[in-house]
């Protein structure tokens, strides 16, 4: 299985390339501006975190718009690859009222593939400044933190994902099986 | 899937005799990266690689002499030069942690490029590892820290980079270092600007008449030095009689903060070091270690007491993020 890792400038961006590589598939980092072609090949895309500040610099993002609209296979977009999903297709992301830095507690609420086999409620590491503040069309969100009332969220109809916190840090509890649980979604749609 | 040390020792030592033509140095600290780096590029160089060592005034207690022992057992062709006065004076009046990093790193090439010059070589190897270019930043990606073997490099470096273990991260550089025999590879990360790093504000080894009236205080990276010396030797004991699991990295700060304390019934105005202990795996994030209080006590005790200048110890309990594992 082949998942690539788009690079939109995070401090973790290459942790995540690491979790694919030890869960065995073939994975690469790509440059954010890699056009869309490039991709054919592809079964999963992963939409890292990053410096860019969606509501204030989206022309950082590159072509992250164009991989959520043309590419077929599912998507998990992180931190800021979340909040641009959700700004991209029609929902909002604003500075968070309190930005969320180092350890913190998610509750899911609605379960979902991505959290199969996991507690209810587990421990992850956060770093942002800005937040999901209005959900897309087709959107539910799954997972709440004390501060952050959308730390996960999911298309209804196409596999569509986005998580605030940072599964690929080694600090967050069940980060691998967070991935894990992503590429059992992109080996059922391939 | 894991880390499989046996099949990257085969394809990094192929990797660097196909990257290095002529002769190589390799700029080794003595750390577990470095180390670790030399043994792999000796294997596939041999006589043609030189590592070369600087002591810049900047390392910590008898770390001079352990590095030479390292890499002679590891018969690794090495060099080690002394050069503190050369990174002193660079350093005179500046406070700036990015300055302090980028002068740091300047000098290092400079020393590099001038003994590549003598040794004939025409590649630098470098132990670089990823969380090194992750801090450094570039293009899109933000800097958080200047790492010297990084942004420290000069745009117009005649030498060639080779760096082997560029993307991994410390718990792997300690799989490799273990199957490559490097007796360094459990030693804690220690940063390449050494101990300018670990005191905030100006590094300069001459300020005088803190302490005590009539008495003159070390010099600030030597107060420190001292400092972190009982830090390591403190929570070593501690983990060796199982108190405690050895944190990912321990030890001391000097603050640029004075505060009052009183010694034998006089006042005195002395310094403040902070004691920083982490817990990681990979650097990119950590939690600050639950020392043991009666550890952090003695801690306490030994540095106000046996390091001249010193009223007050602070513990760090920031995890990584908000703050970085280094202070500066």
């Amino acid at each position: 299985m082949r998942v690539y890792v788009v690079d939109n400038g995070g401090q973790w961006t290459h942790r995540e390339w690491r979790v694919l590589k030890y869960l065995g598939v073939d994975t690469k980092i790509v440059p954010n501006d890699s056009p869309v072609s490039d991709l054919k090949e592809v079964d999963g895309l992963v939409l890292s975190g990053g410096a860019p500040r969606v509501g204030i610099d989206p022309e950082k993002m590159g072509k992250n718009g164009d991989y959520i609209d043309a590419f077929s296979g599912p998507i998990l977009g992180i931190c800021a690859g979340h909040q641009f999903m959700a700004t991209h297709l029609g929902g909002a992301a604003a500075p968070a009222k309190v930005p969320e830095f180092g350890k913190s507690v998610v509750k899911v609420h609605q379960p979902d593939v991505l959290f199969e086999g996991l507690p209810d409620q587990f421990e992850v590491w956060e770093s942002h400044n800005d937040e999901v503040t209005m959900l897309p069309p087709g959107f539910t969100a799954l997972a709440s933190s004390p501060n952050c009332s959308v730390q996960a969220m999911r298309h209804r109809d196409r596999p569509l994902f986005g998580l605030q916190f940072h599964p690929e840090v080694e600090h967050t509890q069940f980060g691998p099986d967070i991935f894990r649980n992503f590429l059992k979604v992109c080996e059922n749609s391939t | 899937m894991t880390f499989d040390a046996k099949a990257f020792i085969a394809e990094q030592v192929e990797a660097v005799r196909k990257g290095v033509s002529g002769k190589a140095i390799i700029a080794c600290s003595g750390g577990v990266d470095s180390t670790t780096a030399a043994v792999l590029a000796s294997r596939s160089l041999g006589d043609r690689l030189l590592a070369v060592y600087v002591d810049t005034g900047l390392m910590r207690k008898d770390e001079t002499n352990d590095v030479a022992r390292t890499l002679k057992e590891l018969k690794v062709n090495h060099r080690i030069l002394r050069d503190e006065d050369e990174f002193f004076a660079a350093l005179r009046g500046i406070s700036d942690p990015e300055k302090k990093r980028i002068i740091i790193g300047n000098k290092f090439i400079e020393l590099f490029e001038r003994e590549a010059k003598t040794f004939g070589a025409d590649s630098l190897v470098q132990g670089t590892i990823a969380p090194d270019w992750i801090e450094s930043g570039g293009q899109l990606r933000d800097r958080i820290k200047t790492h010297h073997n990084v942004a420290g490099l000069p745009a117009n470096m005649k030498l060639k980079l080779v760096e082997p273990l560029r993307d991994i991260y410390k718990d792997e550089v300690r799989a490799l270092a273990r199957a490559l025999g490097v007796r360094v590879a459990e030693r804690q990360p220690f940063p390449g600007p050494g101990l300018a790093v670990r005191v905030v504000g100006e590094v300069t080894p001459d300020r005088v008449g803190l302490g005590v009236v009539g008495e003159v205080t070390p010099d600030k990276v030597g107060l420190v030095r001292e400092a972190s010396a009982i830090v390591e030797h403190e929570i070593e004991a501690a983990a060796k009689e199982k108190r405690l699991t050895l944190p990912w990295q321990y030890f001391a700060v000097l603050l640029p903060v004075q505060t009052v304390g009183v010694h034998g019934d006089l006042r005195v105005y002395g310094q403040t070091i902070a004691v920083r202990a982490v817990d990681s795996i990979d650097g990119m994030t950590a939690v600050f270690s639950k020392i043991p209080l009666d550890v952090l006590d003695r801690i306490s005790t030994r540095i106000t007491n046996e390091v001249p200048g010193v009223n007050r110890v602070v513990y760090d309990v920031s995890n990584k993020p908000p703050a970085t594992i280094e202070w500066e």
